[in-house]
């Protein structure tokens, strides 16, 4: 608990604070849009197609006469959780492969290290394309691929943590103490990788948010009816002058979410 | 008749990470007796922390070759099983290093640090009698307070606490040989004072045989039962530290002490 005190009071700064209001403003929504939102997101009104903000509906509507803040709710929710999973993917089997080609070193690493650089290579929503047209659409599928697609980063960054950390003494000092392996990579030495490993997580869990903003987009992310901001954003389109309160609200709650985020991780390697 | 602990034999490595293969120590031959502090000094680059980080079992394996013999309690370093080596560091054989600084886990409290030998080589040990041998060994390095430090992370800590804390972590688990290279270097002259106070006084009660490594002359010479001259790899001359300092038979061994700052009051 005292560390916890102690560490927010070393990042009390506005960017950490912005970043924190954003984003937990933005997590309560998510939250409620799983047991409440105002009407039921497939519920379509004829009578109110394309209707303005109003104060029954603050958003608008859509097309169907959907309620655009109840499906703008849902897509925070399909959103936020898609990304978390996908980057809960990325950063543990990036550490896995990381740490050891880090740790390691030599011909394994080598190795690794070459099929790493070769996918990375690819942007990751190509390789999540790949991955898709390989396994067919769905959210389950979805954040497979995106996780996939983000390994690569990850044991990145994590790679060159681990081969600044294991020249330093206190790693010496623990390999002397009799330390094995296993110990040294995972108690030793990634507790202190996590700081960098944290901004990584937020920066990654953006590139998250606009990837599968992205997917569903293109049609292969979040499959109808179901709401995902980047669907809502794709469907607008053909709106943007009858209603552009349709593109407005999801660009917008992106726009807010990445922000948000961008804040915090930024907030939080400020010292 | 004293038992030894460490006997090097015809010890030299070889480093071949760059066109032309470098020979860093050579023909390097001394033993250590139990109880015995062994000084080595030497100027800058003349290979005391290879040879040192040799007995550790340190030294990488790729790019460098070992020859001779490190016998400790008879057997074999070099060429023993990996799990043997193994489960003598940090048991038998314990080092502290140069820089208190770096030399501890930053994200780790200072009390998992010390008890980190007992709970590798002895998990038999229950954790409230691990709590307690920790305690009483940041106890024996003069902490003041030592639950607290227990607590602590090393950044709370100074730097002359933090040395205690590595030698506190050194010895926790009753080691046979302690290994101090430059372990004084990166603190004042007062807390230089302590430490190798609290050294000689560890070495009377335990028993335990030091390898003293400095290029301080003043603090081998008050610390050192035994010396070793060493000069590019070599060893230029080895022998009681009152011969080496009252009758030093090699002229590199007399500038060295020549060299010393008289201090006069
Ligand atoms: N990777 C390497 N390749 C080639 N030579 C090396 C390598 N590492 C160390 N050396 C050389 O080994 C020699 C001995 O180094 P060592 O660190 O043992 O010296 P030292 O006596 O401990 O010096 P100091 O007092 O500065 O600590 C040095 O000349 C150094 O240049
Ligand atoms: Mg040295």
């Amino acid at each position: 608990m005292k560390t916890i005190r102690e560490w927010i009071k070393k990042h009390r700064n506005f960017n950490f604070f912005a970043g924190a209001g954003i984003t937990s403003l933005i997590l309560l929504v998510a939250l409620v849009g799983i047991f409440y939102t105002p009407y039921a997101s497939t519920e379509m009104n004829a009578a109110a197609k394309n209707a303005a903000p109003s104060l029954q509906h603050i958003m608008g509507c859509d097309n169907y006469g959907r309620d655009i803040f109840s499906r703008v709710m849902e897509g925070i929710r399909n959103t936020f959780f898609i990304s978390l999973a996908t980057v809960a993917i990325g950063t543990f089997a990036g550490i896995l492969v990381g740490s050891v080609c880090g740790y390691f070193g030599g011909l394994p690493d080598d190795i690794l290290m070459r099929v790493n650089d070769a996918l990375f290579a690819f942007p990751s929503i190509l390789l999540a394309l790949v991955i898709i047209s390989l396994l067919g659409t769905g959210t389950i599928n979805v954040v497979l691929a995106l996780g996939i697609a983000f390994i690569p980063s990850f044991a990145r960054i994590v790679r060159s943590e681990y081969k600044k950390q294991v020249t330093l003494d206190y790693v010496q000092s623990a390999r002397l103490m009799g330390a094995g392996h296993l110990r040294l990579i995972f108690v030793h030495i990634l507790p202190n990788i996590v700081p960098v490993l944290l901004s990584s997580v937020m920066i990654g869990f953006n590139n998250a948010v606009l990837a599968e903003a992205g997917l569903s987009y293109l049609g292969i992310g979040v499959q109808p009816p179901e709401a995902s901001l980047g669907r809502m954003l794709s469907e607008a389109q053909s709106y943007l002058f009858t209603a552009p309160w349709y593109a407005l609200f999801p660009g917008l709650v992106i726009v807010l979410m990445v922000l948000g985020f961008a804040l915090l991780a930024e907030g939080m390697t400020e010292e | 008749m004293a038992e030894t602990i460490l006997e090097v034999k015809d010890f030299g490595i070889e480093f071949h990470d760059h066109d032309r293969p470098e020979r860093v120590v050579e023909h390097v031959d001394f033993s250590l007796q139990k109880g015995e502090i062994l000084g080595i000094v030497g100027e800058s680059g003349s290979g005391k922390s290879m040879t040192a980080l040799a007995i550790a079992g340190l030294l990488p394996r790729k790019k460098l070759r070992k020859e001779g013999q490190i016998l400790f309690l008879g057997e074999d370093l070099m060429t023993m099983e990996r799990k043997k080596l193994r489960s003598l560091q940090g048991d038998e054989i314990s080092m502290i290093f140069q820089e208190p600084m770096t030399a501890l886990n930053p994200t780790m409290r200072v009390g998992m640090q010390v008890e980190e030998a007992l709970r590798i080589h002895h998990p038999e040990v229950s954790a409230e009698e691990r709590k307690r041998r920790a305690l009483a060994w940041l106890k024996n390095v003069e902490m003041d307070d030592p639950e607290r430090v227990y607590e602590a992370y090393p950044h709370e800590l100074s730097g002359g606490m933090r040395q205690r804390v590595m030698i506190a972590a050194a010895m926790v688990g009753n080691p046979q040989l302690l290994i101090a290279d430059e372990c004084t270097t990166a603190l004042d002259v007062t807390v230089q004072a302590q430490i190798i106070r609290l050294l000689l006084e560890i070495n009377q009660k335990e028993q335990v045989s030091v390898l003293f490594i400095s290029h301080d002359l003043s603090l081998i010479r008050q610390i050192s039962h035994r010396v070793i001259v060493m000069q590019l790899g070599h060893i230029v001359e080895q022998g009681d530290v009152e011969q080496i300092f009252n009758a030093p038979q090699e002229e590199y061994t007399k500038h060295l002490i020549a060299a010393i700052p008289q201090v006069v009051l």
